[in-house]
């Protein structure tokens, strides 16, 4: 066991450094304020393009429902980044304690700032004053993201040298805080039109062009190989191994990357083009660590209600089930245990990697739809979630598929452990059960 | 005694909530449990007498270590046996300890 604590020790300081961290705890609290939004959206976009519908009512009628729907998503998940913006500027102002809504709104317009207000239409016609929807979304997310860190940093900052112009106490309070707020802006602000001037020198000519260049499509290509999803998959099991939960570790570091995936899709299924990314959030959730819990353990669960003996495992399963079906699986990794189990390692190790391996295929292959970027929440019941993520009957199937594997996998080392924990029950069968 | 559960979400300490509930009523006990995400932790940890995190998030002990002092409200991590029997008297125990020991 000393060589578990000394690999648990590093591992607990990972964990520390990555949920603790602060740029990390503020990206996912911004995530979490576009997520009920992104939620309506999906919704609508879900009814407006449900499977068959135009057999049903007729495709005049779909398009009429779409047409009707379609400003939901445009609304919400379309232009994502104001959201994720405005978070990042309220919460890093909340944690350097200064005015978090002045914050939200510096943060905002540093982003606008630094977006160009032209585009090319299809014909290669030049509009001016306008704000493209699709820069203040899925493409715009990573300078969104570094231009309202900056700027709610470089405010908060400002604010706390003092340099802010005080009020006699006769001033209204309301007042005196806008006048407060107006030195920092200022300056932080010129700080951003003076970027956006830089940017046009370049051959980029604005920011927008060269952080996505630059850093967003290198990134995110990176980040929907199989190669780096197979090793986060991984690295998410090998942290529950040890009892820390995996996900709120990887994720802070991999949702950026994965929602703006998803946005993409999300931005293909809403005009019915072609979807461009097989990994994203949904992937993720619904397809790797969805199925009944990390680990995909729902399989495992209904392996110990059908065929094993011990008492042990049994009780388990019985404590588990209601939560697996949601896809809470602690009472199975705290309970059988999986934490620190070298019986267990290598089924727990090795069943999601291959049922990863086989979404991934499935999806490649074109025998299942892609996930469209549509949001299900994590907690949805397999088989639905996996309609709901792809839009089609073949993703639930899947997810059926990925839980035989599971099964199978898993089934030689549960019966080894059942087989161990019987004869130890029958041997202290005097004994009430004694962790 | 007002004991707060929490993990990242709120969802597996909340399967623990019921089981310490049942044995506080089963101890003649009137208590006040609930389970919150690590979001809500600062606001909720100000109606509490005791907080315990899912070991899963243990590492979120070190992060409200000085919330804990500042509010005098004892922080800790479950059991990691309980939690995984789900075992309310212990937890409910363990709370107990917790806040004689502060």
């Amino acid at each position: 066991m000393n060589l578990y604590q000394k690999i648990e020790s590093k591992i607990m300081v990972l964990g520390d450094k990555l949920n603790n961290n602060v740029i990390l705890m503020i990206l996912r609290d911004a995530f979490m304020l576009a997520f009920p939004l992104t939620i309506f959206g999906s919704v609508m976009l879900v009814i407006a393009n449900f499977p068959y519908l135009d057999a049903l009512i007729g495709i005049d009628a779909v398009n009429a429902l779409k047409d009707m729907l379609g400003p939901a998503a445009t609304a919400t998940m379309s232009i994502a980044t104001i959201f994720v913006s405005l978070g990042i500027g309220y919460y890093t102002s909340r944690y350097k304690k200064v005015e978090p809504l002045f914050g939200a709104a510096i943060a905002l317009v540093a982003f606008f700032l630094l977006t160009p207000f032209d585009m090319t239409t299809a014909s290669g016609e030049v509009v001016t004053n306008v704000l493209s929807i699709e820069r203040l979304g899925a493409k715009g997310m990573f300078i969104g993201m570094f231009a309202s860190f900056g700027a709610a940093f470089l405010y908060a900052a400002i604010v706390k040298k003092n340099w802010i112009i005080k009020m006699p106490p006769s001033v209204p309070p309301a007042v005196a805080k806008s006048f407060a707020a107006l030195l920092p802006a200022l300056v932080t602000l010129t700080v951003f039109l003076i970027l956006r001037l830089v940017f046009t020198f370049t051959p980029w000519e604005n920011a927008h062009d060269f952080v996505y260049q630059i850093i967003q499509a290198p990134l995110t290509a990176l980040g929907k190989g199989l190669p780096a999803t197979i090793l986060a998959i991984l690295a998410i099991q090998l942290l529950w191994f040890f009892g820390l939960h995996g996900q709120i570790i990887v994720n802070s570091v991999l949702d950026p990357i994965w929602n703006t995936l998803s946005l993409e899709n999300l931005n293909a299924f809403q005009v019915g083009e072609v979807l461009p990314n097989i990994v994203n959030k949904q992937f993720i959730e619904t397809f790797t660590v969805g199925l009944g819990g990390t680990g995909m353990t729902l399989a495992v669960v209904i392996a110990i209600l059908l065929f094993m003996k011990s008492r042990q495992l049994k009780e388990i399963g019985k404590l588990s089930a209601p939560a697996a079906i949601f896809n809470v699986n602690e009472p199975v990794i705290f309970g059988m245990p999986i934490v620190l189990n070298p019986v267990i390692l290598i089924p727990w190790i090795v069943a999601p990697l291959v049922a990863t391996f086989v979404a991934y295929f499935a999806m490649s292959s074109g025998l299942v739809p892609l996930t469209t970027g549509v949001a299900v929440p994590w907690t949805t019941p397999v088989f639905l979630s996996g309609m709901l993520a792809t839009n089609s009957w073949q993703g639930g199937v899947l997810q059926l598929v990925q839980m035989a594997i599971v099964f199978v996998i898993w089934f030689p080392f549960l019966k080894a452990l059942d087989l161990r924990n019987y004869k130890q029950e029958s041997e202290e069968a005097t004994n009430t059960q004694e962790f | 005694m007002k004991i707060l559960l929490a993990c990242s979400s709120g969802m597996s300490t909340s399967l623990l909530v019921n089981k310490m509930k049942e044995a506080a009523t089963a101890q003649g006990k009137e208590m006040e449990i609930w389970a919150v995400g690590q979001h809500e932790v600062p606001t909720e940890m100000e109606k509490a007498d005791v907080v315990l995190f899912g070991p899963q998030m243990r590492f979120l002990k070190s992060k409200f270590e000085d919330k804990s002092k500042e509010l005098n409200v004892p922080i800790d991590v479950i059991n990691i046996v309980a939690y995984g029997r789900c075992d309310g008297n212990a937890v409910l125990q363990q709370a107990h300890e917790l806040l004689t020991n502060k």
